[in-house]
């Protein structure tokens, strides 16, 4: 008993250290060893959340799964999404995920918040379709669900649920550090301007049900969004991202644009404190900054990706690797493919 | 048509009638708008993957996505890749309603709309005109632990109506297609508290089955279901419109059956329209709470049809006996060419409905929309309904025209003739020009209200309160045509004051000679309302 206390408070401690960089969460993607979250004891074994995440842990242990997945969603996302970029998002195995990429306030922080509070939304939202969940839209700690009950009339869409689950799991840490730091605001600005990528972009549907299939009577209701258009929608957001600074108006702290020229962000636009670094070189006292020798590159692109940019000038060498290919395949729509192995050369481009 | 209650009433009490049927129709958009929820609820369902490992089983198992007894699962495709699993292994399970919910016969009616999530690959894409067959089966049961029943079990077809608006490169691969909607299931009552679809997709490729579909991530289902909250204010409503459609609908009768001559056609028509509507208004839907009655659905059409059938009907015999053009009417097979259209464009929208909700009580997932044939099909009957619709309207404003032209001309001759002469043709373009009115104005709400709910998003924050304008919708145009078919039978129906007039009926005798309509449309003449007068004067001005 007591040598669980122990264990507990230096959990707690250990949290309490690592809390600096906020997105510690995501490192649930990692924990795959945990198995399925299924009771309060295995909250407070996992790494990476805070005193307060662990309380809604506990609070809601059955949304727990759907947040992992969340976190790995946004992980997959985010290296589709930079795949083409200096940067690729790369992961580590180690905390925090994405290494002290983030801890800076830069753009690459920005789209990194972005993307896993629209996650967290995303995943709990399929959840509760799926029917894991039993709160959901039809909980009445969401606003907007009404009073009478499924019976009467219905319940709220589950995304105002995954939205408002979102905004209390993942913003709590900014919120709990009981100030409004520059970071704080932007990594909150930031997370909430993610889940408007869900919101702005769902798709209302109808149906016509009226006497013979006319449209006397029409239900509409909002459809979620694929999430790999919110990843393209956050990535033109991170590309449009508004270098801001901290000002105060009155007595709050508010952002506002660093260049008063610029005209200033909406709320679904991406914030960013700081300039990136140019991602170019490996540097062993920033964990997760790899640099971009032996990457991949192409030689005919001026953009990113192109071998120019993406190796910072150090150039490239070229080599002829026979790739073996899948073709003339035959498909089945779930779990089967059958191919012929074509072999073929291709000129592969690397940073030196 | 005898001479009318509306013509001998006073302005006074005209205009209290008015007002207390305005209070009503008010009360009406009220009960809709603030005490019912919005009319219909849609629910997301995300479909359950579940494994099935046995290869030809006995008898059918039911896969259940969640709770106790809930099947293997696995997350994504990816994962059926590795464990070697087949397509035809894979059971989508989707549970209806939510976890910890439960259906209620409140909901009357349950249609769920199928989507499929289909991720573009380049060696994978969708064929033009991709068919999906589905196996589908749906069970229900009315405790959380028991076994579940079969209710319908078949194997479906569904067009894929799929499109990929960005480039198709590799570039974009992972990324959705965007699919059509497919009508999939409707259930006509809702009788038991949980439900269970299973679905399969098997793959023949000799028999090129669920072949070229593209690659499937997930299934999503919408289920939509009448708010119970809705129901019960309907339920409500009917309860109270029905007695008083009939009470007004026997005093009109007994009125007619009060008088010396047989009743006009325009009185028979009238009472077919007060009929009709209680028809609808009957609220038989009170056992559809108590028992498992699929066709309610299908019953509620036919009634609804009826009641529209008879309102044009109506409108086309009401000109018709106002044409006031000197020949002898009062008989139904004169507006054969009018009615006709109606009842033909009626009967093939009945077929319509017959062949899609008929076919739906034995089979709910059928749909006429499924086949190429059974598209054209539809198409076909709506279309054929839709120039029945048109040709009856041309008739219509052809007639109305011609009530006008023959008004114009009678207004010119009006001062002319004799007293008794006079006083008919007025009371006749008056009657005429009051239901023309009502009735211009019941059409323009209903089409006003109709587009609004269809802008609108349904509903509107006043305050603290919201309104629901859809709800308002339903049960404000539902109370107006009611009060619209109240006030015809009350205001339309023949005047006691003709009673002890002899005189009156000795003078049209005299004139019948030379206007042979007199005698089916006029037995009275009684001192003139004040109303009377005042369109008497507006006519001869």
């Amino acid at each position: 008993m007591t040598e669980e206390y122990v264990l507990r408070c230096v959990l707690m401690l250990c949290c309490a250290l690592l809390s600096a960089n906020a997105s510690n969460w995501l490192y649930l993607a990692k924990l795959s060893s945990v198995g399925s979250i299924r009771d309060e004891e295995t909250c407070e074994r996992l790494r990476g959340l805070i005193q307060r995440q662990v309380q809604i842990c506990k609070r809601s242990v059955e949304v727990m799964d759907a947040v992992r997945r969340g976190a790995q969603l946004a992980i997959d996302e985010c290296q589709f999404q930079f795949r083409n970029r200096r940067w690729n998002c790369s992961t580590l195995e180690t905390m925090p995920v994405f290494g002290k990429v983030v801890t800076q306030g830069t753009r690459e922080a920005a789209f990194v918040y972005a993307i896993s509070a629209a996650s967290v939304a995303f995943a709990v939202t399929r959840a509760c379709s799926s029917g894991e969940l039993e709160k959901c839209g039809c909980d009445h700690n969401v606003h907007g669900v009404s009073p009478e009950g499924f019976q009467w009339s219905g319940c709220s869409d589950n995304i105002a649920y995954g939205v408002a689950f979102s905004q209390s799991f993942v913003d709590v840490r900014e919120r709990s550090k009981g100030q409004s730091s520059s970071r704080a605001l932007m990594n909150l600005h930031n997370n909430e301007a993610g889940r408007k990528a869900i919101l702005s972009h769902m798709r209302v549907e109808c149906k016509c049900h009226g006497v013979s299939g006319s449209c006397e009577v029409k239900t509409c209701w909002k459809a979620m969004p694929p999430f790999r258009k919110v990843g393209n929608v956050i990535k033109e957001k991170f590309d449009g991202a508004t270098e801001v600074e901290q000002r105060k108006v009155g007595s709050t702290k508010v952002l506002v644009p660093r260049n008063s020229q610029f005209k200033p962000h909406t709320d679904e636009d991406l914030v960013y404190l700081d300039p990136s670094p140019d991602f170019c070189d490996y540097d062993p006292r920033t964990p997760g900054m790899l640099g971009t020798v032996g990457r991949q590159c192409n030689r005919t692109s001026k953009a990113i990706d192109g071998c120019e940019l993406m190796c910072c000038g150090r150039g490239f060498q070229t080599q002829e690797v026979e790739v073996v290919d899948r073709c003339s395949c035959k498909f089945h729509w779930c779990c089967y493919v059958k191919c012929k192995q074509c072999r073929k050369m291709v000129e592969m481009h690397t940073c030196r | 048509m005898a001479g009318a209650i509306i013509e001998n009433m006073s302005t006074k009490k005209l205009v209290i009638v008015g007002v207390i049927l305005l209070l009503f129709q008010a009360f009406a958009f009220m009960v809709g708008g603030l005490i019912a929820p919005s009319p219909t609820t849609a629910i997301h369902y995300l479909a359950t993957k579940c494994v099935d490992t046995v290869k030809h089983r006995q008898e059918t198992k039911w896969f259940m996505p969640w709770g106790p007894n809930q099947c293997d699962k696995i997350r994504t495709f990816d994962e059926a890749m590795a464990k070697k699993i087949e397509a035809n292994n894979i059971v989508f399970a989707v549970h209806i309603p939510m976890n910890n919910k439960e259906m209620s016969p409140w909901f009357q009616f349950m249609l769920v709309i199928l989507q499929f999530d289909i991720a573009f690959k380049m060696y994978n894409q969708i064929e033009d005109g991709a068919l999906v067959t589905i196996d589908v089966g749906l069970a229900y049961r009315d405790d959380t632990l028991g076994e579940w029943t079969e209710m319908a079990h078949s194997i479906e077809k569904r067009k894929l109506n799929c499109n990929f608006t960005t480039a198709k490169t590799f570039e974009n691969e992972g990324r959705y297609y965007e699919c059509d909607l497919l009508p999939f299931m409707e259930v006509g009552s809702v009788a038991h508290k949980y439900y269970l679809l299973n679905i399969r997709l098997p793959v023949n490729e000799r028999k090129k089955i669920n072949v070229g579909i593209g690659e499937i991530k997930d299934i999503r289902l919408v289920g939509i279901h009448q708010n119970g909250g809705f129901t019960k204010v309907w339920f409500a409503m009917k309860t109270f419109l029905t007695p008083s459609i009939l009470i007004i609908m026997i005093w009109y009768w007994r009125r007619i059956t009060l008088m010396s001559r047989p009743p006009v056609l325009l009185e028979k028509v009238i009472l077919a329209l007060g009929i009709s509507m209680t028809f609808i208004n009957i609220p038989v839907e009170w056992f559809s709470v108590g028992f498992n009655w699929t066709w309610m659905l299908l019953f509620g059409d036919i009634r609804q049809g009826i009641f529209y059938s008879m309102l044009l009907s109506f409108w086309i015999i009401f000109c018709g006996e106002h044409l006031m053009d000197q020949t002898e009417r009062n008989r139904f097979s004169v507006y054969w060419k009018q009615v006709g259209p109606i009842v033909f464009g009626s009967f093939c929208l009945f077929i319509f409905d017959m062949c899609e909700r008929g076919v739906q009580l034995t089979n709910p997932f059928y749909s006429i929309w499924a086949s190429d044939v059974g598209t054209e099909l539809a198409m076909a009957f709506i279309i054929v309904a839709g120039i029945c619709a048109c040709l009856y309207f041309l008739f219509l404003c052809f007639m109305v025209f011609q009530v006008f032209r023959n008004i114009s001309g009678k207004r010119t001759s009006l001062p002319a003739m004799s007293k008794a002469r006079r006083l008919h043709y007025e009371g006749l373009i008056f009657r005429f020009k009051f239901l023309m009115l009502v009735t211009l104005t019941c059409a323009a709400m209903t089409v006003i209200f109709f587009i609004i709910s269809q802008v609108n998003e349904g509903h509107w924050h006043w305050g603290e309160h919201t309104v629901q304008v859809n709800s308002a919708f339903f049960t404000g145009i539902y109370g107006m045509w009611n009060l619209y078919v109240f006030a015809i039978m009350f205001l339309y129906a023949p005047s006691h004051k003709r009673y002890g007039d002899e005189q009156s009926s000795g003078d049209i005798g005299a004139n019948s000679g030379e206007d042979i309509q007199l005698t089916t449309t006029i037995t009275h003449v009684d001192g003139p309302t004040e109303i009377y007068k005042m369109t008497g004067k507006e006519a001869q001005e």
